[in-house]
């Protein structure tokens, strides 16, 4: 058996008996010795191992960017918790929660007032709400009554936003050309729940497929199908030749302006389509015009008056005599509006309707033209 | 138990099963009609689609509550 020697101090080290030299604190506190208000300068300076001083000039300096001084002190005040043993626990109450999600909203508010000042701002309150009572339900751990209200509040708000998104998506979607991966995703929900129910049941699958299916039920209902050019489009044709292939569009107002056009005796076909928004064919006095309009929802009017409803199939059933110039119209709308008409007018001016506009329509499609007496 | 005057509950989800089976229906029927195979209109679509809402609902109110509920 061998002594070991005693260890002999090393230079770079302090000797047992002398007190260890102070270390920052590795965690952030602020301080409850060098405090001039909440200790906020002298804790970031202390664990920064800078002079507090220097903090406390950064903050004022920050306050006149913006306020931005001012709020980060707040909101080191709000979060970082003191060093003094004897202050009572940090508790993640109501009024610090408000208080955290005001000071936020400020901060959003100076920081990126274009954004803020939109429609988004209640969305951003809703959200806030659901991120409050999440929070509470963890720190409570769904214990007590008010924690498990507000689980559920916040389960239910979540759930509501989730299905509204779904059906929008969804929606869009199928108006989109995804139809068919919609309609494919909804079967597999149903062989999830026959697969599901002999495993003691997937019944939270019912919700997702009916999501699904209501909105792409909706759209293949009305034919709803808007890709193709969005917006306000004028179509003024200059020959019957570039009538044959038709306009589609996607989305928006189309408008077809045939007053220049000197039509061929017989009849002549044009073909309109569009997913969702309004068709207006304005023709000349002098030619005879057949409209053959589909329509998922929305509402037909050729001078006839309005013909509204859901699936509505609109045949014009003149007699056209032989010889006479013929237009027919041959509309396709998901949803929407097809007028048609040898007169438009608009308000747009303070002198009152205004002829040469187009947005309502005045005066339909002439009889007379069609039996070659206009 | 034999006799105990309980019914037994099956070994399946009737509700899953049956709101299933509505679903591949309704499904295929939405995926028939955006292939273009079928065509159809709004006053057949939209019942149809009410209906299988109808008869999901009913299967899980006569089903009762899953299991571990009751």
């Amino acid at each position: 058996m061998t002594d070991t020697p005693p260890p002999t101090p090393q230079p770079d080290q302090p000797a047992p008996d002398q007190p260890a030299p102070e270390q920052p604190p590795r965690r952030l506190t602020r301080s409850s010795e060098d405090s001039l208000i909440g200790g906020v300068a002298g804790g970031i300076g202390r664990h920064l191992n800078v002079d507090p001083l220097a903090i406390r000039i950064t903050f004022v300096i920050l306050t006149f960017a913006g306020g931005l001084g001012l709020l980060a002190y707040l909101l080191c005040l709000i979060f970082v918790p003191t060093d003094d043993p004897s202050a009572p626990p940090l508790k993640w109450g109501l009024a610090r929660t408000l208080g955290a999600g005001l000071l936020a909203v400020a901060a959003l508010a100076i920081l990126v007032p274009d954004w803020f000042w939109g429609p988004q701002v209640p969305l951003m309150v809703v959200a806030g709400a659901v991120v409050y009572l999440l929070v509470r339900v963890v720190r409570e751990d769904g214990g007590s009554h008010a924690g498990r209200m507000a689980a559920r509040i916040a389960i239910g708000i979540v759930l509501v936003a989730l299905a509204a998104g779904g059906l929008v998506a969804a929606a869009a979607g199928a108006a989109l050309g995804g139809g068919i991966a919609v309609a494919g995703i909804v079967i597999a929900c149903g062989v999830g729940l026959v697969g599901g129910a002999f495993r003691g049941g997937a019944r939270w699958l019912i919700v997702p497929a009916i999501v699904l299916a209501l909105p792409l039920g909706a759209v293949a209902a009305t034919d709803l199908d808007v890709r193709g050019t969005w917006g306000d489009r004028t179509f003024q044709p200059a020959s019957t030749a570039e009538l044959a292939g038709g306009y589609e569009m996607g989305m928006g107002s189309m408008r077809v302006d045939l007053r220049g056009l000197d039509l061929p005796p017989g009849r002549t076909d044009l073909r309109l389509d569009i997913g969702m928004g309004e068709i207006k064919v304005l023709v000349p006095e002098s030619v005879c015009v057949t409209t053959e309009a589909e329509v998922g929802v929305g509402v037909v009017n050729t001078g006839d008056g309005d013909q509204g409803g859901v699936d509505l199939d609109i045949r014009d059933k003149r007699a056209v005599a032989p010889g006479v110039a013929q237009l027919h119209v041959i509309a396709d709308v998901g949803v929407g509006a097809v007028l048609v008409g040898d007169r438009f007018a608009s308000w747009d001016r303070p002198g009152g309707w205004h002829d040469d506009g187009f947005d309502a329509l005045q005066t339909g499609t002439s009889r007379a033209a069609c039996r070659g007496t206009a | 138990m034999p006799g105990d005057g309980m019914t037994p509950r099956p070994g399946y989800d009737p509700a899953s099963l049956f709101s299933g089976v509505i679903v591949i229906l309704l499904g295929t029927l939405l995926l028939l009609d955006q292939a273009d195979v079928l065509e159809l209109r709004a006053e057949y679509l939209l019942p149809a689609v009410l209906a299988a809402v109808g008869g999901i609902l009913l299967a899980c109110g006569l089903a009762g509550p899953p299991r571990g509920r009751s």
